[in-house]
């Protein structure tokens, strides 16, 4: 599913819990430092490993907009779709970006000393399950109306104002 | 917009559009400074060496839980130079609305219509359009010497007759009612869609 045109993406509880438990087994068998799931936008879903010293938005914005820079480049040499995955190499720290369908980015942060084949293999073995799981993400446009009525307006303006302590 | 259910998060993604130079990376300034730092995420720029933007700039705002729901907006500007049109191209996919920044100064306004017509462009190829999505203009740098009449702007660009704001960005002046009003749309536009 494209979200060009301003639709809504719904992620279901289930498949929420199917996306950790892939994380999970992706992390045991890799010992990434850090696993991030976000959205092709840039939101972060779901991640395993610690973020105490980062910031998980900036990170996983950076991260999806590196991959739709990148797939440009793709179409402009003529590929079909995007790259399906890019790797940047730090002296003490590889970061392994790949899409999961149109929608998702999986971003794969590791220690420089861990085999990069061994990331590429679980990452696939991943990115195959996260897609089956994923196929189920559906557009529910009248579930997400009830989510804003009336009073959700009024509390929104009123909680935007004392945000920004108007 | 993206729902998450597990989480009850919902994300939705507003575009700072307009020329270069008309204040969209200051808006975003001015909010970033406005927010507690535990709602909001640092303030990304991706800049050249001269300081403009090259890429985009790029803030969350995570309200507090309304309703069970924690609302999270992810605010981008643009790049305004014309030549990072394939840059303003991948910001505004996904978007859930648009501000468009305009420059009141009088020697400004090809560069406006420009820069609207590049939207709408863009908008167009992505299967949207200036009729359909949530937007709304600021007539920014309301304080500088020969700046054009609110009638003249209105009559030049608010061809739709979309909501519109006169700010003065560097000074905070009418930057979160602006984002308050986009908010606005977005949610009003929700209804409106579904309901067709």
């Amino acid at each position: 599913m494209d979200m060009n045109n301003g639709s809504q993406l719904i992620l279901s509880e289930d498949v929420y819990d199917g996306i950790s438990k892939v994380l999970d087994d992706l992390a045991a068998h890799t010992r990434a430092e850090l696993i991030v799931f976000c959205e092709s936008n840039g939101y972060p879903i779901l991640h395993k490993g610690s973020v105490d010293n980062l910031d998980l938005p900036i990170i996983s914005s950076l991260a999806a907009n590196n991959f739709s820079a990148t797939a440009k480049i793709a179409a402009m040499l003529g590929e079909k779709d995007a790259f399906k995955f890019l790797f940047h190499e730090g002296e003490h720290t590889n970061m392994y970006l790949s899409n999961v369908g149109f929608n998702f980015v999986l971003l794969v942060i590791f220690d420089a000393e861990v085999a990069l084949g061994i990331i590429r293999i679980y990452t696939k073995k991943a990115i195959d399950e996260l897609t089956k799981l994923l196929g189920a993400v559906k557009e529910e446009e009248k579930k997400t109306k009830e989510l804003f009525d009336l009073e959700f307006k009024t509390l929104l303006s009123e909680e935007l104002s004392r945000s920004l302590k108007l | 917009m993206f729902i998450n259910k597990a989480l009850q998060e919902i994300n939705l993604k507003i575009v700072y559009y307009g020329p270069g130079l008309s204040g969209k990376t200051t808006n975003l300034e001015y909010i970033f400074t406005r927010l507690d730092p535990t709602m909001r995420s640092e303030l990304v720029s991706l800049k050249t060496r001269e300081e403009r933007t090259l890429y985009f700039d790029f803030m969350q705002l995570e309200l507090g839980r309304i309703k069970g729901l924690k609302p999270r907006f992810n605010l981008y500007t643009v790049p305004g130079q014309v030549y990072y049109n394939f840059s303003r191209k991948i910001i505004l996919r996904g978007a859930d609305g648009v501000v468009f920044v305009a420059d009141s100064q009088q020697n400004r306004m090809g560069e406006n219509l420009d820069s609207l017509l590049d939207l709408e462009k863009n908008l167009i190829e992505m299967g949207m359009s200036l009729q359909n999505i949530p937007w709304v203009i600021q007539y920014n740098k309301r304080d500088l010497r020969d700046i054009e009449t609110i009638e003249t702007m209105q009559a030049k660009l608010n061809f739709f007759g979309v909501p519109h704001t006169e700010a003065i960005a560097s000074r905070g002046v009418e930057v979160v009612s602006t984002l308050k009003m986009i908010i606005s749309e977005v949610v009003y536009k929700i209804d409106a869609l579904v309901e067709q």
